[in-house]
């Protein structure tokens, strides 16, 4: 892949300053996405994902959020060094949201045809009417029947699912080369998530859209995504192409995850709970619950992301070594005492 | 929608019904009712025919010897205008009130108009920048604005720019035409005590609504579309937040802003509505204490009509079948 | 218990729980015991002194030393004052002494607001006075002879720290007296509150249907009639002393808080421990009493300490207008009175404002503080 990749988040640090000290939600990220493909961004709750997906155009509060480092370059351009105006001028027309909560996401006093115009005419020089008939255009695309009528009705006559669609003809008023959707299954009945998740693979083979897909749920990803980024509390533990992710799991954290999974042999729970985001522990961040740790893993910072063959990166120490592969369980206590005396 | 309406304007004369029934039965009840014969026996001491002190309290009390031919009496008053006759003024209770409103009016409306405007402003501003030092500002404003009694700031205000300064002048006066300068200037520091309470309790208010909606998906949506802040602000936390803020700004704020007039009609001697109350009740000039009184229970009553049909207007998501 | 047990179908029977003994057996701690005592005792000593008593001559005299001059000359509100303290102390400072864990918690949360802990400490100063100072400082006199000096800080003497009035009364007194009215009719009025708004609302919301209906139709009614005027009217027809004018005041401001409790109570009302109640078979006073309203008392106090504020506010204005009790000096009637003398004796309007001011504030941010600390639904 050499071509410059549409976005290119590098090293990215987005803080939250609360009374209870400095949440590190998003604390040294960095991912690429390239034209046309679709990455997913897997984690718990509470991994950072969202916050990422938001900083993007920056879209947390401010204050008490802020982005303490780092570089998100789009075509290019870094947007954290942007002018409020610039950021504002990408939102909606280059780069469109859609969130997880379709209950929420429209404002129940305007009707969806208004909230669609709405879009469509701070980018776009274009009279009332013509809006309109863009907005009914963009309602039929997203599988909405009898849009001409529709148009006019209020978000709360219409159906969760629904909703979710009427968002996404929000997010697509503009034709945004990128889609940033944040969740837009999770709150959603599994036959409708079935529907939504059809629309998005349509409208990027239609569209030819880079799309950023957030979720926790395995099952989506292994549907839908071209790339993965693996978070876990507010780093990335591991990158590549959707069929390394799942056929060659490098990080611990992947494995675990993977085995989580209903349906796999030994399904097996991660043990523990995720570690503090105000005060992170040292080392790897995944050492507390991580059947691999040695000593190693418990000082010092997240190790840096690791180049394997192929699409895959992995920030783990045990691939440092080369041999690219994670060492026997019943090794694990050896190492550290090999260590130990070598010290 | 329709049924909706008549609904709630069968529930208004319902209400007003009710109402003036228990302002009825208060009065009824009461011992200025009931020492009527005491009344009459002091009128015809103090030199008056015996007859006629007893028309003279029947006047202001109402005819009948029953409890219930009085209430009859009372409502049918009341319905047809014919609200009796004031003694203090000796001419009829509706051409006292007819003549004494405006003076009310000009002082109570402009003090509206600048409370709701400057009270959502403010709230608005205060709602959006969450806990940064403006805000604090305001917060601390609102609460001395609430806590400050009425009467004794505008007594304050009077030592201060009045007594001490000069500026403006202790005592309103009627010898200016209403449209003049002058009126405008001794009106003033009405104004000033008036709004003061009416912003400080409106900007809670509206900081406590959008603050509903500061953090609402719907603004997040908004603000990804690419909306300008002032956009997102206006149209996305404001206008549903006007919903409830209806609500209050007839129930608080017209109870607020009539209470806060009456006391100030008294301090600066504005002979609006509150000083003829006043003096109607220093007087006991019955049928004039009735009307002064009933007067702001029907503009209460109509807003309260008005606030609900706007309801219908600003909130989509109403359920008309409800009541 | 019996159960049947050669039965294939056991036959299983409740306990039958008398709930009359349950609810008599709870009487007899020594808690409870101290209440009846106390507070029927006031009750009793009010209906003796109101009926038997004479009001001009006080109970008895002490004079000890010449600062300290104890001459109880109790009224009804004085009784009333008396029941509220003593309600006050069983129903807020005992429980909090003997929940120190909850009490801990509470505070944690409170302290948080820190203009909330000074209004505390303000508020109990005020409290303190209102209730000793009287019987410390002495009460205002006409003294002719010394009208009109100004207070301590603008070339007054220490003898009359805020200055005196037209006829010579101390504005410090006078202050005093004040706070004691201020209280009486802030806490007298906010128990009144509780107690009608706890009793309709919880009442609507456990019967529900009509009773519900009527109750709460009455409420919107009332909520209607501008507050301000409706106290003006009846006080106009029915005023006079300062215990007539509290009653007033407690009987017209309670709706807002009793609608509060209703919805408060309609949602408590769904939950399971009140299912749980009824299956084995408890009364509706039961039911009522001892887990509405205890679920609900967090939304009552805070909405009743909301209302403190605009009570003080309501008979100062009273007082003001001249509508008030002739024979007590309330902050607003003194404040009346200096209104004439601005251009000469600008403290004695000001002095009794601030108190006034200072105390409405207080109370406004401890009752804001209240609500975050109690309310777990607001932010």
């Amino acid at each position: 892949m050499t071509e410059q990749p549409l976005l290119s988040i590098r090293d990215l640090k987005t803080h939250f300053h609360t009374d209870d000290g400095v949440v590190k939600a998003v604390d040294g990220v960095s991912f690429d996405v390239h034209r046309g493909e679709t990455v997913c961004i897997v984690g718990e709750s509470g991994s950072g994902k969202s916050v990422t997906s938001e900083s993007i155009t920056q879209l947390i509060p401010m204050p008490p959020g802020e982005i303490v480092e780092g570089s998100v370059y789009y075509d290019g351009n870094d947007i954290t060094t942007m002018t409020e105006d610039g950021v504002r001028s990408l939102r909606g027309s280059q780069i469109g949201h859609v969130f997880q909560n379709p209950q929420g996401a429209l404002n129940p006093v305007y009707t969806v045809g208004y909230q669609i115009r709405e879009a469509i005419l701070s980018h776009r020089d274009v009279s009332k009417a013509e809006a309109r008939e863009l907005a009914v255009e963009l309602l039929e695309e997203v599988g909405i029947p009898e849009a001409p009528t529709r148009v006019d009705d209020y978000p709360h006559e219409f159906s969760g699912g629904m909703k979710q669609r009427v968002v996404i003809a929000i997010a697509l008023a503009c034709d945004p080369e990128m889609l940033i959707a944040d969740e837009p299954t999770t709150a959603l009945d599994v036959t409708i998530e079935a529907q939504i998740l059809d629309l998005f693979r349509h409208l990027q083979q239609e569209l030819d859209m880079s799309i950023i897909f957030i979720t926790h749920d395995l099952g989506v990803v292994a549907e839908i995504a071209d790339r993965v980024v693996v978070m876990y509390a507010g780093k990335v533990m591991e990158t590549g192409s959707v069929e390394k992710i799942f056929e060659n799991p490098a990080h611990p954290y992947t494995k675990a995850l993977l085995e989580c999974l209903p349906g796999q042999a030994g399904l097996e729970p991660i043990p523990g709970a995720l570690p503090s985001v105000t005060d992170p522990p040292n080392g790897c961040r995944f050492h507390d619950r991580c059947p691999y740790a040695i000593d190693m893993c418990r000082t010092g910072e997240q190790p840096p992301l690791h180049d394997l063959p192929g699409d895959h990166a992995v920030s783990c120490i045990h691939y440092e070594d080369g041999d690219g592969d994670l060492p026997e369980l019943e090794d694990v206590d050896r190492m550290d005492a090999a260590i130990g005396g070598a010290r | 929608m329709k049924a909706y309406i008549a609904k709630r304007l069968a529930w208004t004369f319902f209400a007003t019904w009710v109402t003036l029934t228990i302002t009825f039965i208060l009065m009824d009840l009461s011992p200025i009712s009931a020492s009527g014969a005491e009344f009459v026996d002091q009128q015809v001491q103090a030199g008056m025919d015996a007859d006629e002190a007893r028309e003279l309290y029947e006047e202001q009390l109402g005819y009948g010897d029953t409890m219930w031919d009085r209430y009859v009496n009372f409502m049918v008053g009341l319905a047809t205008l014919d609200w009796g006759l004031s003694t203090t003024y000796n001419q009829p209770v509706v051409d006292v009130i007819a003549n004494s409103w405006i003076y009310s009016f000009q002082y109570v409306f402009p003090a509206t108009v600048i409370s709701v405007v400057l009270g959502f402003a403010i709230g608005l501003y205060s709602a959006t920048h969450q806990y940064t030092r403006e805000d604090y500002a305001a917060t601390l404003f609102a609460f001395t604005g609430i806590s400050l009694p009425n009467f004794w700031f505008a007594i304050m205000l009077i030592l201060i720019f009045g007594v001490y300064l000069g500026w403006f002048p202790i005592f309103y006066s009627t010898e200016h035409g209403l449209l003049s300068l002058e009126n405008a200037h001794q009106l003033v520091l009405p104004v000033v005590v008036l709004s003061t309470s009416a912003i400080a309790s409106e900007m809670r208010y509206a900081r406590a609504e959008s603050l509903e909606y500061v953090h609402a998906e719907f603004v997040k949506t908004a603000r990804a579309k690419g909306l300008s802040e002032g956009q997102v602000t206006v149209r996305h936390i404001f206008r549903p937040a006007m919903v409830p803020l209806i609500t209050i700004l007839v129930g608080d704020i017209l109870g607020l802003l009539f209470a806060g007039g009456y006391v100030i009609e008294v301090i600066f001697q504005i002979p609006g509505l509150g000083l003829v109350s006043y003096e109607a009740i220093i007087q006991q000039d019955m049928p004039l204490v009735l009307a002064t009184v009933l007067v702001p229970v029907f503009i209460a009553i109509i807003g309260n009509l008005i606030q609900d049909l706007c309801y219908t207007i600003l909130d989509p998501r109403i359920d008309f079948g409800d009541r | 218990m019996s159960t049947d047990t050669d039965s294939k179908h056991a036959d299983v029977t409740f306990e039958d729980i008398d709930w009359e003994e349950y609810d008599g057996a709870r009487e007899f701690t020594p808690l409870m015991l101290a209440k009846i005592l106390v507070l029927g005792g006031i009750t009793l000593a009010w209906v003796l002194d109101w009926q038997f008593g004479s009001h001009r001559d006080p109970l008895f005299t002490v004079d000890p030393a010449g600062i300290l001059e104890i001459a109880p000359n109790p009224g009804n509100v004085e009784w009333l004052f008396t029941l509220t303290i003593a309600v006050l102390f069983f129903y807020v400072v005992v429980p909090l002494y003997l929940n120190p864990r909850m009490t801990r918690h509470y505070w944690r949360e409170f302290k948080k607001n820190k203009a909330a802990v000074v209004s505390l400490v303000f508020l109990g100063f005020i409290f303190l006075l209102a209730v000793f100072g009287p019987f410390i400082f002495g009460r205002p006199e006409i003294d002719i002879t010394n009208a009109y000096q100004p207070p301590v800080f603008a070339g007054g003497t220490w003898a009359h720290p805020f200055g005196t009035m037209q006829s010579g009364e101390d504005v410090f007194q006078i202050v005093i007296i004040g706070a004691r009215v201020s209280m009486m009719v802030g806490l007298i009025g906010c128990l009144m509150i509780i107690v009608l708004a706890s009793a309709v609302g919880t009442t609507a919301a456990y019967f529900g249907g009509m009773v519900d209906e009527v109750l709460m139709r009455f409420v919107d009614i009332m909520l209607t009639f501008p507050t301000f005027f409706l106290i003006l009217y009846v006080v106009f027809l029915y005023g006079g002393d300062l215990f007539t004018i509290i009653l007033i005041l407690g009987l017209t401001t309670w709706t807002a808080t009793s609608r509060l409790v209703r919805s408060e109570a309609l949602q408590r009302n769904e939950e399971q421990y009140i299912d749980a109640a009824k299956n084995v078979g408890a009364g509706e006073r039961w039911i009522i009493t001892r887990h509405l309203v205890p679920n609900v008392s967090n939304t009552i106090i805070t909405a009743a300490t909301l209302v403190i504020p605009s009570l003080i506010l309501y008979e100062a204005v009273l007082a003001f207008l001249g509508f008030g009790d002739p024979n007590v000096w309330s902050w607003g009637r003194a404040i009346s009175v200096g209104r004439s003398d601005l251009q000469n004796a600008w403290w004695i309007a000001t002095m009794p404002g601030v108190f006034l001011f200072l105390t409405v504030l207080a109370f406004n941010f401890l009752g804001d503080a209240l609500r975050d600390a109690l309310d777990p639904r607001h932010e």
